[in-house]
């Protein structure tokens, strides 16, 4: 129904099963095309919008510079409202302080930990957890998609913890795990989980019968049709799976170090708070932004590369 | 197995999970204080209905958290639509805002939480601001690219039968629009209510997150789990709730 998400080029585009489309199709799919498609840039994309524009619009500076410009702006605007005092300066610390909070932090470190330190342990949390969903994900969503039996049996489990906000069991594996890294990475694995398995899954349904159909009739195998037509088929709905539970998971992971932690962004950006620190605050809201932009960024040009088939059929 | 109905497979499964879950927790294999089997937690929910929790009836720490949704999720939506409406219609406004919203949707909410608790306080404020900022860029993006999806012939005819740009908008591209900004409106109602949960677990007073938390802490695992379940089947419930909602207003979508 909502299948039109927009992958630029794909112009027949698979039939998804109704149960997934009604929820992760139409939903997630949308939400990442939408990233994947920001790569061709929006500039191009609304072509109509754009055409009787371009003529009048022509000496006008270019998106990019239009971007720049709009976030110097808000810098500037920032700084002013700090120089100027309107806003009380352990309230709103102005750029400048927060620069030297980088450099502070950078040179001698917060609270007996560097800054690398923090991040290290963050990103370490996130692809441990992550990393482990994924080596178990995906071979199981693969099974479930090919197996009518499996998916009858392990379905209802996936699609029941996928609505539950992870930080909501987060306790009881506290309570079983202790509160070390171990009840950390799990609650990271099981917010990616039920997304890779779910994604699996619908990749694998998602492939087209007639192709099945033509490598069998041609003699192949059914390892090689598995190899060479189901897995390269349902392969970027498996990268859109993972890069959404790449998103969901470093949500979770800072959540759960705001939660109970002794390092890691997470629990810089909420130790900085009982100390009114808000230069630091704002200095982890910066980079917990650009790390989740570029890991992102990252996740994408992963697509890219290994998925270069997509939207082709 | 093979001649067994689909229904039939997922109720075996069902059956079999729950009597593990019966078998380990009535042999005392597992205190219960780990993990109650489903007498406790049906007690438990008996106990959480007639008392309430802390002061407090169940149902009303369910609303608080839905009010807190609703808010969050109806401001946020509103303005991000908006927002992405004109970032699709117009260029220069899409340069402008872009970085800001690309910036703001993978960063992880709780963490601009804690720089709100410290502008507005721990109350009310400070949460529905932080759901606003969680609901906007999500719809923002959804409603921007369904504008920038609208098949341009559409435009072009509208124009050639004399439509003016605000008919055109109102008629043609918002029309046209409007199933992807359902989409994302959808989306954005789900990480606005996983948002919430978790804000009430880590800074709440009350709310059914904060409930699960607070009852964590004084080793109630049964009221933990009765929680569980009711985050669980109200993320459900709003999520059916917009799904109908969708499939009502846009009736033509994928035609």
């Amino acid at each position: 129904m909502f299948v039109r998400t927009g992958v630029p080029g794909a112009s027949g585009h698979e039939p998804i099963p109704r149960s997934f489309e009604a929820d992760f199709g139409a939903r997630w799919t949308h939400y990442y095309a939408d990233a994947m498609v920001s790569q061709a840039d929006v500039s191009v994309v609304p072509a109509v919008v754009r055409r009787p524009r371009r003529a009048i619009s022509v000496t006008f500076p270019s998106g990019l510079l239009l971007s720049t410009l709009s976030v110097a702006v808000m810098l500037s605007g920032w700084w002013a409202i700090a120089v100027l005092g309107i806003v009380r300066a352990d309230l709103l610390p102005s750029p400048a302080n927060v620069w030297t909070a980088l450099v502070e932090i950078l040179t001698q470190g917060y609270r007996d930990t560097t800054l690398w330190q923090n991040i290290a342990a963050t990103l370490g949390r996130l692809l441990g957890g992550f990393c482990a969903a994924t080596v178990v994900g995906v071979p199981l969503g693969l099974w479930m998609g090919s197996s009518r039996v499996v998916n009858a049996a392990m379905d209802w489990i996936i699609q029941s913890t996928r609505p539950l906000p992870p930080l909501s069991y987060m306790i009881l594996l506290m309570l079983w795990l202790g509160t070390g890294d171990l009840s950390k990475s799990t609650l990271l694995f099981l917010t990616a989980f039920p997304i890779i398995v779910s994604a699996s899954a619908a990749g694998v349904r998602g492939v087209k019968r007639q192709l099945i159909q033509a490598a069998q009739a041609l003699g192949a195998s059914r390892r090689a049709v598995f190899r060479c037509v189901v897995l390269p088929a349902a392969a970027p709905m498996i990268m859109t799976g993972l890069q959404i539970a790449l998103a969901a998971a470093f949500s979770t992971v800072v959540a759960a170090e705001l939660f109970a932690a002794t390092d890691g962004l997470g629990w810089m950006v909420i130790s900085a708070s009982t100390f009114l620190r808000n230069d630091v605050i704002i200095l982890g809201i910066i980079i917990l932004g650009l790390l989740g932009v570029s890991l992102a960024a990252l996740l994408r040009a992963a697509d890219r590369l290994v998925i270069h088939w997509r939207g082709r059929d | 197995m093979r001649a067994l109905p689909t229904w039939g497979i997922t109720l075996m499964s069902v059956l079999v999970v729950t009597a593990a879950w019966i078998g380990v927790t009535s042999s005392g294999l597992v205190r219960d204080l780990f993990l109650p089997g489903p007498a406790d937690v049906w007690s438990g929910f008996l106990e959480l209905i007639d008392d309430g929790y802390r002061g407090r009836s169940l149902l009303v720490h369910v609303g608080i958290s839905l009010y807190r949704v609703g808010a969050g999720f109806l401001s946020g939506a509103i303005v991000g639509t908006m927002l992405g409406l004109g970032m699709g219609y117009t260029p220069r406004l899409n340069a402008i805002a872009r970085p800001f919203i690309e910036f703001l949707r993978p960063l992880p909410q709780l963490a601009y939480l804690v720089l709100l608790i410290v502008w507005l306080g721990i109350g009310e404020t400070s949460k529905i601001t932080m759901l606003f900022l969680a609901a906007l860029p999500v719809s923002a993006i959804a409603a921007r690219d369904g504008v920038a999806n609208v098949p341009p012939e559409r435009v072009q005819a509208a124009r050639a039968l004399g439509a003016g740009p605000w008919q055109v908008f109102f008629f043609v591209i918002f029309p046209s629009a409007l199933p992807e900004i359902l989409v994302g409106a959808r989306l954005a109602a789900g990480i606005v209510y996983a948002t919430l949960i978790a804000a009430e677990i880590i800074a709440g007073s009350d709310g059914i997150g904060w409930m699960i938390m607070d009852a964590g802490r004084f080793l109630r695992s049964d009221y933990v789990f009765v929680g569980i379940f009711i985050i669980g089947l109200a993320g459900i419930a709003i999520d059916r709730v917009l799904l109908l909602l969708e499939r009502r207003a846009v009736h033509w979508a994928g035609r």
